[in-house]
Parts: structure tokens; C-alpha cells; sequence
């Protein structure tokens, strides 16, 4: 099956990043169960401390339909998963330019330091542990459409969508 | 050893040399890392009577043993050095991301020693530690140096001074990052005398657990057990200021230099709804599941603009409690004391006894140049940039309030000080509880983190006329699941007639607090109440490889308090110290005062617990045999 129309059914991991405290397990759990060792910068998924916003952001791979990433290894390594539609790679023969780290938009793939390669979040063969380590809720492993449907409840739980309606509550769109 | 990161950095500013040492194993074993590491080192390396502003004071940072693991709290490291402020041991420990980096650069301690001729500052990238000049940085507050360093040694964690530490004011603080900080006991003011303006601290070394699956389950455990402590979910919610409302209740807060008990519309100042208010999102330190700090924002008001992570107790009690100011201004103090490097509850402290001192009319206007009086946010702002750099009245504030009090007439009633060190919130008068005895027994002076009741119950305060005891008050499986040698437990707590015996616990809570510093947990209740010696000697293990066992642990944080009580009486502390201010023993509060007499007795209890001299509180040679401590030579 093409793996655009897989898209649509495909398990990813959502960030609620309302919810994140920046507590760092996710990077810690990750590392080690990557890597064998404890240390953030091992980690395929980043907190990002944003002061500003009083937010803190995890960013991982979000594995895009179109990912550039694909398109700028010159080693062509990089692949979308027929079954999963999951960007995916051959790290053996990753030669360590960064090509694709620059090309993501969010720097979501990131350098290794230990085997000197780029990764990129692999979804740990549908167990993240960073989704099951997660003290807050705040990343979710879910297929598009739920976390669409949850978003959308959300909104409606809010009132977003009465205040959308006319006043005299009959409804005429 | 498999994964003790296991080195010892020393760098000595004098010569401006730097030497990594390896962590012998016996060590360890002695006192597993963190607090421990610290206290043996500053005993075997300052000399007696040093001078906390000389040379020979060492300035030590040591992460806790299980800090890098995904061990619930387990982020913090603990700071040490003689005290400017009180003569004795100096020490204090913070959370956040410092003792992670300096984990994964590859070291356990950081030892700084000598004194550096020019202002420095030291940069750690793994390997690779540079003393580079501070020329730039020096006399500017804390945040702009941060946006600084950040950009400059990008990924680092950042300890630093501010201008307080630089002026030596005697309670200046080291800040950590932005937000948090070592706060207590004036270690801001050691750095700054040896000219060392910040660390910043960067780690790209993974760490290996022994037996990273075993590490996993007690990570597991552990979380479950927080997640079941009867405080978890109100702490999520509000933090630290749960303990708020109750202790304005019972009229035991710091209120205007502690002789009000209580404030008017307290709860609104200082109690919870301020976090509905002002708080927005959670935040957390390193692997902690319980995320008890607030980013807050004020954007209006006198002081619209401040962004920053707040909303603590203490700092609430501090200045809202002590000086008397509104809640904004509370935000605003906390912003001044973290921008400046200044601990926020001995600020609180000293402005609270000089505005008391103004009113008593022991001075005037004509000393401070305006008028002061409680809950005066801009006069107290004003005498708080006096005492940062140490200009007029504020050079004798900088002193401390102990020091001060020499200075004027009857000062030392007004000064609520134990051992030179300013008492935080509580008012024993109103509450008398483990935790008010562990102001007296605590060993860096008047201070209530290092002894504080795991399974204390705010919902009651019934006064035993013998101050031996408090009331226990919870259910049975709450005794059942405290995790405590059975025999100790009998001891401790009497579930019959519902007593919890105050001087047992004070040594069973300090010793708990101590292993928890040496590993790098947090104190929070939550944690206290659920967390012992079994489920941390099962994640020391699996993490190190290192057999320990509950009781071992246990000792080795008893060894600890041990020695750190050997180093102050080395420097000269009499058992007359441990004593609280003249006030409470002779004003009353609630129609309250204390019995000293009878407060000595518990005190002698305590230290034959201890296994201390019940007179001087001088640890018995039978003791020191125990614990390993002889002295060579003797």
C-alpha cells in the first residue's frame, strides 16, 4: 500500500506540550534504552525550555509525509516505512553529515555522539518509552485520527463551539 | 565501580591548577556521595579557624549518587563550604539540571579552593576545564550574566553569583541557572571572596547503569510510591504552599518578625489561591514527577513584566509574612533576591529585623534615609539594594542579623536568628513540632530543611507541655507503610495513643534527609513520606553495583551528620547555641512562650539518641567507634 494513504492510519506520538513540566525522563528513558547509557544529549527527543512562552516543548521526529530529510541524505539511507509509514534509516551507513538535521524543520534528527551517526525517534517498534515514562500526559502515542478526535472534544468541552453559534441557539449555518 | 563516575575535580584559583582525582571506594562506601563526599572533604581539608573569606575555606559541589538516573527527584546536588554566616559548616542543596551536567561531564565533586587574583570564572566541557576572566561579568546581576554564558557555552548549566556574593554579604547565595539556587548559609558570599564569578558545567558522557533493568524497576517502584503519598496530588497542584493555611491557623508563621502568629487575609497573600492567581504551568527539575514549581507572570500592577518560576513557601513566608508585603510584591522580592544572588529567607530575616528595629525606635530616619515599616514593598526594596551593596546602614545589614544585633541596643531581641542564621516561616510558639526541634539541632543553624517529620500531620496542633511529643493523628497503614526498622517505629511513634515522640523522629528524619542529600533526592513531602532506606538502597545498587543495604545507608548519613557536628564543634560551638532568639522564651505569641528548661531537657534526650554527650552534645567516643569517625591519635 502506498504509504501516503498510510499516513492517515498510522500511530504517532503527540506532543501536549501544555502538560510538560521539563522533568527530562523522556530524554533519560530514551537514551538509555538506545543507547545502554543515561545522558539527555543521547536522546532522540529534546526538551526545549522556552521561558518566554512558559513552556516546555518535547521535539521528536513527527515523521511528515513529505519529509525533507528523504530528499537531502546523499546516501540516500532514508526511507518511508511501507507498512508503517515511518521515516526510517539505515544508521550502519550513515557517514555523519547532518544533511538531513539541517533539512528538518524542527532539527528533530540528531547527531549521535557515541557511534557518530544521525537518528531520528523510531517509535521503539510501536513501545515508545518515552510515552510510557511520561509523568504529565503530556505525549500521547495515538493514531492521527484519535488525537484529532481528542483535540476536537477538547474544543467542544472549552465552548468553542457554542460560541460559534448564533445566539438564539437555533443554529442557521 | 562500575558507573561511580568516580572523579574528583580540584581546581585550585591561587595557582590556577586544575587535577582530577578518582573516588577511592572507600569512600564511598562511608558516605555514598553528595552531602557525604562534601562533609568529609571540608573536614580533612579546612583548617581549624580558617577564615570563611580566605584561602584556605574550599568551596565543594557534589551531585548526588542516583543524579542522571530517571530516579523520581533525583536532580540535586549539594554546595558546601565553612560558613560566613554562621562559622560552622556551610551547606545547602539545589535541584534543577547543575549536578546532571556535572554528572555526565564526568565528575561527582567539584573542590575549589585557594583565591583567584582577578575576577574568573571556570568552564567545564567534559574533559576539557578552562579559568577564564570575568572582567566583563563582574558587579552585573545574575540573569544578564546567564543570557550571557548561555550564549557563549551553549548547552551548559550555569552556577553563579550575583553582586551580593561579590560584596560579601554574609548571606549572598549561589544562584543555579535563573530560578533556583544554593541558597543558605552564605556560600554566594565564599565564591565571591575567592573572586570566582560563575561555573558553567557542560557533560556529553552517557552513564551506565550496572543493571539498567533493575535500575528501571526501582525507578518504577519509586514513582509509585510518590504517586500514592497522601500529599502527591494536592502537591502537583500547589506545591509547597499546601503547608500555608494550616500554619497561619495555627498562628505559628513568621508574621512581622515573628510577633503577630497570623496576618489578616492571609490566605489570600500567601495561601493557595495565589498559585490560581498568579501561577500558570507546572514546572519540574530532573526526573521529577512531581513538578511543585509555578512559572508565574504579573502583567499588570506596580510590577508588571516579571517572568519567572515562583511561588514557593518559603520565600512567601519570607517576605510576605516576615516583612508583611502583598503578593505581588512577594514576586517581585523573589525576582530581586535571584537577579542579585541573595538567600530569600535570610533577605526576608534581616529587612524584618530592621523594620522592627525602626519601629522599636532603636533607629531612625536619620540612619536609613527613609522611613520603614511593614509591608512597605518600595522602603524594604530600597534598605534591600542598601544591603546588596553594602551602602549606609545596609554594609551593618549585610552582616547578618546576628552580627548586626551587636551593633544596637537590646538587637538581639529582634534578631530571630539560631546559631547566626535567620529562622525561616514557622514560629515554634505556635507549633511545636519535629520540625521546630530541627532548628535547634540542625547543623548548618536555624534552618528547617534537614529535619522534618515524614509522616507530619498538619491537620493538629496540641501542645505537650513536655515538648516530647506531637501528635501522630493518621490512619494505621500509614504507620505500616513507613518505611522504618520495626523496632525503630515502635519507638518512634506510639500508634496506640496516637503520639509521634518528637526527638526520635528529629533523628530518624535528619538522618533520612542526610541519606537523601547524599543521593540527590528531593525533600518534598510527598517523597518523605514514602521513599526510605529500602527502595534508595535498591536504586543505588542496580545503579552502582555496590551492595548496600537499607541500615548501611542509613549509617553512613548518620556518619555524615556526625562528622559535619564534629567540624562545627572544631570550629567552636557550644552547646549554648543550639538555643532560640530571647523573644521566644520571653514574649508570648498566642499567649505562648517557651520553657527553655524544659525544651533542654528534649534536647538532652536527642543527643543521647544520638549517642552524644547529653550536656555538651559532643559525640561520645563509643559513638565515633561506631561510626568510624576516631580521631587519629586518639
Amino acid at each position: 500500500m502506498n504509504s501516503k494513504k498510510m499516513g492517515m492510519r498510522m500511530k504517532r506520538i503527540f506532543v501536549n506540550a501544555e502538560a510538560c513540566t521539563g522533568c527530562g525522563l523522556c530524554q533519560l528513558l530514551c537514551s538509555v534504552h538506545k543507547t545502554g547509557q543515561w545522558h539527555p544529549a543521547l536522546a532522540r527527543i529534546k526538551i526545549k525550555e522556552m521561558p518566554e512562552l512558559e513552556l516546555n516543548v518535547p521535539v521528536l521526529c513527527l515523521h511528515c509525509s513529505n519529509p525533507p530529510c528523504e530528499v537531502y541524505c546523499v546516501m540516500n539511507l532514508i526511507y518511508k516505512d511501507p507498512n508503517t509509514g515511518y521515516t526510517l534509516r539505515r544508521e550502519d551507513k550513515c557517514i555523519g553529515c547532518r544533511a538531513c538535521e539541517i533539512a528538518c524543520p524542527f532539527s528533530a534528527a540528531v547527531m549521535d555522539p557515541i557511534r557518530e551517526v544521525v537518528v531520528n525517534c523510531d517509535l521503539c517498534e510501536g513501545d515508545p518509552l518515552c510515552v510510557s515514562g511520561c509523568p504529565e500526559g503530556a505525549l500521547l502515542y495515538m493514531e492521527d485520527s484519535e488525537a484529532g478526535e481528542r483535540k476536537r472534544k477538547a474544543a467542544v468541552s472549552l465552548g468553542a463551539w457554542r460560541a460559534s453559534r448564533p445566539r438564539d441557539g437555533r443554529g442557521s449555518l | 565501580m562500575k558507573d561511580y563516575s568516580g572523579k574528583i575535580m580540584e581546581i585550585d584559583l591561587s595557582h590556577g591548577s586544575i587535577r582530577i582525582k578518582d573516588i577511592e571506594a572507600q569512600l564511598v562506601r562511608q558516605y555514598i556521595g553528595g552531602i557525604g563526599f562534601n562533609a568529609r572533604i571540608l573536614y580533612d581539608e579546612i583548617p581549624i579557624g580558617a577564615d570563611p573569606f580566605g584561602e584556605e575555606n574550599v568551596l565543594v559541589f557534589a551531585a548526588g549518587t542516583l543524579v542522571g538516573t530517571p530516579f523520581p527527584t533525583a536532580s540535586r546536588s549539594e554546595a558546601s563550604a565553612k560558613s560566613p554566616l554562621t562559622g560552622g559548616f556551610g551547606t545547602s542543596n539545589s535541584g534543577a539540571f547543575f549536578g546532571l551536567q556535572l554528572k555526565t561531564a564526568g565528575y561527582d565533586v567539584l573542590v575549589i579552593k585557594g583565591k583567584s587574583p582577578q575576577p574568573v570564572y571556570i568552564s567545564i566541557n567534559d574533559e576539557d576545564v578552562k579559568i577564564l576572566s570575568a572582567d566583563s561579568l563582574w558587579g552585573k546581576e545574575c540573569w544578564e550574566c546567564v543570557d550571557y554564558l548561555e550564549k557563549k557555552h551553549y548547552g551548559s548549566e550555569i552556577a553563579l553569583i550575583g553582586p551580593a556574593g561579590e560584596n560579601l554579604v554574609r548571606f549572598a547565595s549561589i544562584e543555579n541557572g535563573r530560578y533556583d539556587g544554593w541558597g543558605r548559609t552564605g556560600l554566594g558570599a565564599v565564591m565571591g571572596s575567592k573572586n570566582l564569578k560563575a561555573i558553567t558545567v557542560k557533560g556529553t558522557k552517557g552513564r551506565k547503569a550496572h543493571d539498567p533493568q533493575a535500575l528501571l524497576n526501582a525507578v518504577k517502584k519509586g514513582q509509585q510510591l510518590i504517586k500514592s503519598a497522601s500529599s502527591y496530588h494536592a502537591f502537583t497542584e500547589y506545591g509547597t504552599l499546601n503547608a500555608s493555611i494550616p500554619y497561619s491557623n495555627f498562628k505559628a508563621i513568621s508574621a512581622h518578625n515573628f510577633t503577630k502568629g497570623t496576618l489578616p487575609n492571609w490566605k489570600e497573600i500567601g495561601g493557595r489561591p495565589i498559585v490560581d492567581r498568579y501561577g500558570s504551568r507546572h514546572v519540574a527539575c530532573q526526573s521529577c514527577i512531581i513538578a511543585c514549581g509555578h512559572w508565574v507572570e504579573l502583567s499588570e500592577g506596580k510590577y508588571a513584566g516579571i517572568k519567572m518560576k515562583d511561588l514557593e513557601i518559603t520565600p512567601v513566608m519570607s517576605f510576605g509574612a516576615t516583612v508583611g508585603l502583598n503578593t505581588e510584591a512577594i514576586i517581585k522580592a523573589c525576582e530581586l533576591c535571584q537577579r542579585y544572588g541573595v538567600d530569600m529567607v535570610s533577605a526576608g530575616g534581616v529587612l524584618g529585623f530592621a523594620i522592627e528595629l525602626y519601629k522599636q525606635g532603636i533607629i531612625s530616619e536619620d540612619d536609613v534615609g527613609f522611613e520603614l515599616d511593614f509591608g512597605d514593598d518600595e522602603a524594604a526594596f530600597k534598605l534591600f539594594h542598601m544591603i546588596i551593596n553594602r551602602e549606609g546602614i545596609g554594609d551593618i545589614l549585610a552582616e547578618g542579623s546576628k552580627r548586626a544585633a551587636e551593633q544596637f541596643e537590646q538587637g538581639d531581641k529582634y534578631a530571630i536568628q539560631v546559631k547566626g542564621m535567620e529562622i525561616p516561616m514557622i514560629d515554634p510558639r505556635g507549633r511545636w513540632s519535629t520540625w521546630t526541634l530541627g532548628m535547634l539541632t540542625n547543623i548548618r543553624g536555624g534552618d528547617h530543611l534537614r529535619c522534618r517529620n515524614p509522616v507530619e500531620n498538619l491537620r493538629f496542633n496540641e501542645r505537650d507541655e513536655e515538648y516530647r511529643k506531637e501528635r501522630f493523628g493518621f490512619k494505621q497503614t500509614m504507620y505500616e507503610k513507613l518505611d522504618m526498622p520495626e523496632e525503630l517505629k515502635r519507638k518512634t511513634i506510639d500508634l496506640e495513643n496516637d503520639i509521634t515522640y518528637i526527638p526520635e523522629m528529629s533523628k530518624w528524619a535528619e538522618d533520612l534527609i542526610n541519606l537523601y542529600n547524599s543521593v540527590g533526592i528531593c525533600i518534598r513531602p510527598p517523597v518523605m513520606e514514602k521513599v526510605g532506606p529500602t527502595i534508595i538502597a535498591e536504586a543505588c545498587q542496580a545503579f552502582t553495583g555496590i551492595e548496600f543495604t537499607p541500615a548501611e545507608l542509613m549509617e553512613s548519613a548518620e556518619r555524615t551528620w556526625n562528622l559535619i557536628k564534629l567540624f562545627n564543634l572544631r570550629e567552636g560551638e557550644k552547646a549554648e547555641a543550639s538555643k532560640f532568639p530571647r523573644r521566644f522564651y520571653e514574649e508570648e505569641l498566642n499567649g505562648q512562650v517557651l520553657d527553655e528548661g524544659k525544651i533542654q531537657k528534649v534536647l538532652e534526650i536527642y543527643y543521647q539518641l544520638r549517642g552524644w554527650d547529653p550536656k555538651t552534645g559532643r559525640p561520645e567516643r563509643a559513638t565515633l567507634k561506631r561510626l568510624q569517625l576516631e580521631q587519629p591519635g586518639e
